[in-house]
């Protein structure tokens, strides 16, 4: 689904990867650890194609390295969910309208067809009861919530999280995890990139170290978790209320000590 | 065209109320500039219309022909020329006293002078300075014909005219759709930095440059016809205005008024189009 082909990436004479080989398979679960500024960012940027390899090559699916032109970029984002650090919803549209957005890019552009979809994905995350709200008027981890709403209303293969739960609260961080838990459960392929390693237990899966511009597997360390290796789409209820997952860990305060920034 | 751009430029007209009013006021004043030159340009072309109709050849005929020779001459005439109307010696002294006024002034003369002719209406073909001269010279051509006369400086003026006040026309046109592009370019430049950060987030999730850009293109066609149909407003107010002064000034015809609003709209589209995938090149990738 995505490899990487000795890529190196540099921004002027910081270097941000360093030849990473690596590959990721369809509905595998990844978590990239690392400091800030190690280049987790990076890796995931490379894999939207917002930023090119100074070397080496970079293949998503069928869109194989290279620069693609803008029209090819954008048919691979469609392909793919991202969810960011800081959200990135419109601020003047609707909680609905931020959601539905993904739907109408994607080509999807009869409200009929729409309507459904939106309801359905604001079910998942809990959401349903604030669709009319704009994003100003949600906590953050509400906001969170939608951006994930947005990243998962297409039923992408492959869902791209970068510090999704950097920004909250420790209840509202364990709520996403546990929601993204279950999105690759029923099928999604996730990659993560955190700089918590409490957030890599949590989700489990394969765990890399990304430390001077070196991607290291480093699954083997890490604590086993009953989530990694299951891969394969389960069939958990898609209308299921965040939190009330099996998999969410009893102890979440434990988990994001107060130090956690953020949260509303 | 779906709902959603609709409801898109919509949106964004509302949320950018006052780039818009701007953008529709300047528009309004270089459609209604262009729409005054069209106006002007119907009412020379209505003038010209009917000075054309008056257009006419006179060929005057020598005394010796016949009324069979005169009938094959006509019958030429009308093949090749136009339609020719015989005007015999008497009803051309006739015609001469007529315009003269004071019969004194033509009592010395004994004789009537004055030649049998036809005055001939040109085929519409014909109306102009060049192909009036070579007709012109191919009547000369026949036997019958004295002389021909067609008032060659009056009617190269005319042409002249015409194709001054044609080219002052496209002209102004040609400025105005200059004024369209850079005020559309402008609007829309603005329109989408104050959104910059929304359309970074819209690229990011996929949206093709098609996707971003129609609604704004929707939004620079609804600023183009509010502004078209207030100029052709303005223009209609100038005309009723100056209508009571300038005898014969008549206002666009409907078919008029639908090609101007339909060009503004064919270069608002345009040049919206392009300026949009020029500013959008030059947002995030």
């Amino acid at each position: 689904m995505i490899s990487f082909e000795h890529v190196t990436k540099r921004y002027g004479a910081r270097l941000a990867l360093d030849d990473v080989t690596w590959r990721m398979e369809e509905g595998e679960c990844a978590v990239v650890l690392g400091h800030s500024a190690a280049g987790k960012t990076t890796l995931l940027r490379l894999i939207t194609h917002e930023t090119q390899p100074t070397s080496g090559v970079v293949t998503v699916g069928t869109f194989r390295g290279g620069r693609l032109t803008r029209s090819h970029r954008a048919l691979l984002r469609r392909t793919i969910g991202v969810i960011y650090e800081d959200f990135r919803l419109l601020s003047d549209r609707t909680v609905y309208e931020n959601v539905a957005l993904a739907l109408y890019i994607s080509g999807q552009h009869v409200d009929a067809d729409v309507a459904p979809k939106v309801r359905r994905a604001l079910q998942e995350v809990g959401l349903e009861s604030h669709r009319d709200l704009l994003p100003a008027e949600l906590s953050f981890g509400e906001r969170q919530r939608c951006a994930i709403a947005r990243a998962i209303v297409n039923r992408p293969a492959l869902i791209l999280a970068d510090e999704p739960t950097g920004a909250l609260e420790p209840k509202s961080a364990a709520e996403v995890l546990s929601l993204l838990l279950r999105i690759h459960r029923e099928g999604a392929a996730l990659l993560l990139g955190t700089t918590r390693a409490e957030v890599a237990n949590v989700i489990g899966g394969r765990r890399y170290m990304l430390e001077d511009g070196r991607l290291r597997d480093a699954t083997t360390a890490a604590p086993a978790s009953s989530v990694a290796r299951a891969a394969a789409p389960s069939s958990a209820k898609a209308t299921a209320e965040p939190g009330d997952d099996a998999t969410t860990p009893k102890h979440q305060a434990d988990l994001f000590p107060p130090s956690t920034k953020g949260g509303a | 065209m779906h709902v959603y751009f609709w409801r898109e430029a919509w949106r964004s007209f509302r949320a950018h109320r006052g780039l818009a009013v701007t953008s529709v006021v300047s528009l309004t004043a270089a459609l209604t500039l262009c729409g005054i030159f069209v106006l002007l340009d119907h009412n020379a072309r209505q003038a010209l219309a009917a000075i054309g109709d008056r257009r006419e050849m006179i060929v005057y005929l020598k005394d010796e022909v016949s009324d069979a020779q005169l009938a094959t001459l006509m019958d030429k005439i009308r093949l090749y020329f136009g339609e020719p109307t015989y005007v015999d010696h008497k009803q051309a002294w006739s015609e001469l006293s007529e315009q003269i006024g004071d019969p004194d002034l033509l009592s010395g003369v004994d004789d009537n002078p004055l030649p049998a002719s036809l005055r001939v209406r040109l085929k519409p073909e014909l109306l102009s300075f060049a192909a009036m001269e070579q007709a012109a010279k191919q009547v000369l051509e026949f036997p019958e014909v004295e002389d021909v006369r067609y008032g060659a400086e009056y009617v190269r003026r005319l042409d002249d005219f015409s194709s001054g006040m044609r080219a002052t026309a496209w002209a102004a046109g040609a400025m105005v759709a200059v004024a369209i592009v850079m005020v559309l370019f402008n609007t829309l430049r603005l329109t989408v930095v104050a959104r910059r950060q929304q359309i970074e987030i819209m690229l990011r999730l996929g949206a093709t440059d098609r996707f971003i850009a129609t609604p704004y293109v929707l939004e620079a066609l609804m600023h183009t016809l509010l502004a078209s149909v207030a100029a052709l407003l303005l223009v209609f107010a100038l005309q009723q205005g100056l209508a009571p002064r300038l005898v014969g000034l008549t206002y666009l015809p409907w078919t008029w008024s639908l090609t101007f609003v339909g060009v503004a709209l064919a270069v608002a589209w345009v040049a919206s189009a392009a300026a949009l995938t020029r500013i959008l090149r030059n947002i995030g990738s």
